[in-house]
């Protein structure tokens, strides 16, 4: 079995049921242990024990696509809140006010990898 | 190039170190030499890409990826594993593309918090190193490895690597062509790191230098869209290029007449012929 875990958005779930796949996406929706993440589209997941959502915040998950094109949870990453690029962070601490480097995720750029993925598979992923 | 060989009948010829010549040498040939620095190369890499490089020889210190040699790689991927050897650390990354040990070898006149400090089990790195083969297993040997702080550098990595990959397999981008000469070729493999669906452009070998920029622009258009069986009507691809409706029928025409796309469903559906 490969160790690759394609990257994904909402339009390819149906290609890659019942593989695993890596998704980037915004959560929009927690209900206990589903939730609701934009990734070019909504995609249900269901989440595993570890799995820890935060609303509104950008994050990766690793799952398995199911025969529902609902995704079960096997990893997450937290990714950070949801922001515009550009703007900037303000955080007050002991020198006063200032602007931190803004680490907002570029969706542009998510959404670029995941076309290159599938477009030159060859350096991501094999194809069955 | 100037590979440094202690007996001289692969270096014949070559010394000049002007040109790209992936295939300069005698790959067997690999085994006792000495590399100098200046023959050294550092790419962006997949982790797929670097499980399956070819390895010339098993004592060779260098792999071929898309035939072009690459000695000293780089990568993100997010952290699996940390396991601390009396020797060294052993990192497991996985960039989504497969997963590969990295080994950061102990230092014990310096402290290791500086080098090491901030690596977490799924937190993402970022990895410098020579990509080794020992006893039928592969790791990276690592110089420097450090934490991402910001993760658009992992969507940044991604397309560097594609930009890369296309550059070495089809060919500079048509600008760099334009430029001429190997020496482009060398120097692009950190100039080229435009975005990964502009990359499509790229295939600029399979795009003939006499198109007009109508077609190329409705080519780029279709290179840039999701491909899929059908292609895409000709009133999408008007509204996305925002051309005249005649003027894209004009390019499609254009295009199809140098191969370069095919009718599908009817004849105003185009789709590319060589994905």
């Amino acid at each position: 079995m490969s160790e690759a875990t394609p990257r994904i958005t909402a339009q390819y779930l149906e290609q890659f049921s019942h593989q695993n796949v890596r998704i980037l996406g915004k959560v929009r929706q927690l209900r206990g242990e589903q939730a609701t993440i934009d990734a070019g589209g909504q995609i249900s997941v269901y989440l595993n024990r570890d799995a820890h959502l935060q609303l509104n915040h950008a994050v990766e998950i690793i799952g398995k696509v199911q025969n529902d094109l609902s995704v079960k949870v096997m990893a997450s990453t937290d990714f950070g809140p949801e922001g515009q690029i550009g703007q900037s962070l303000f955080l007050l601490d002991a020198k006063g006010l200032r602007a931190v480097l803004t680490r907002w995720i570029d969706f542009a750029a998510v959404e670029a990898v995941v076309d290159a993925t599938h477009r030159y598979h060859e350096i991501f992923y094999d194809k069955e | 190039m100037d590979y440094g060989y202690t007996t001289s009948y692969t270096a014949a010829g070559h010394s000049d170190g002007g040109g790209f010549l992936p295939n300069s040498q005698n790959p067997d040939s690999g085994g006792g030499a000495k590399r100098k620095f200046g023959t050294d190369t550092l790419r962006p890499v997949t982790i797929k890409q670097l499980v399956a490089a070819h390895h010339p020889s098993p004592d060779a210190e260098h792999f071929i990826i898309d035939s072009a040699e690459a000695t000293q790689v780089t990568f993100v991927g997010q952290i699996r594993n940390i396991s601390t050897q009396t020797t060294n650390v052993t990192y497991k990354l996985d960039d989504g593309t497969g997963i590969i040990e990295v080994k950061m070898w102990k230092d014990n006149d310096a402290p290791d918090e500086g080098r090491t400090g901030g690596l977490v089990e799924q937190g993402y790195a970022r990895v410098w190193g020579r990509l080794k083969a020992f006893a039928n297993k592969r790791h990276v040997g690592a110089q420097i490895i450090r934490p991402v702080a910001d993760l658009n550098e992992v969507q940044y990595h991604l397309l560097e690597a594609t930009a890369v990959h296309l550059h070495f397999s089809r060919g500079p981008l048509e600008s760099m062509q334009a430029k001429g000469g190997a020496g482009a070729a060398n120097g692009a493999n950190g100039a080229d790191g435009t975005d990964g669906g502009y990359a499509g452009n790229s295939a600029a070998t399979t795009i003939p230098a006499n198109l007009s920029l109508r077609a190329k622009k409705v080519l780029h258009c279709i290179q840039n869209a999701v491909q899929t069986q059908e292609g895409l009507h000709v009133e999408q691809i008007a509204a996305q290029t925002s051309m005249d409706f005649g003027e894209v029928q004009k390019a499609g025409d254009e295009l199809q007449n140098n191969g370069l796309i095919y009718t599908t469903v009817d004849d105003l559906t185009w789709a590319l012929l060589d994905v």
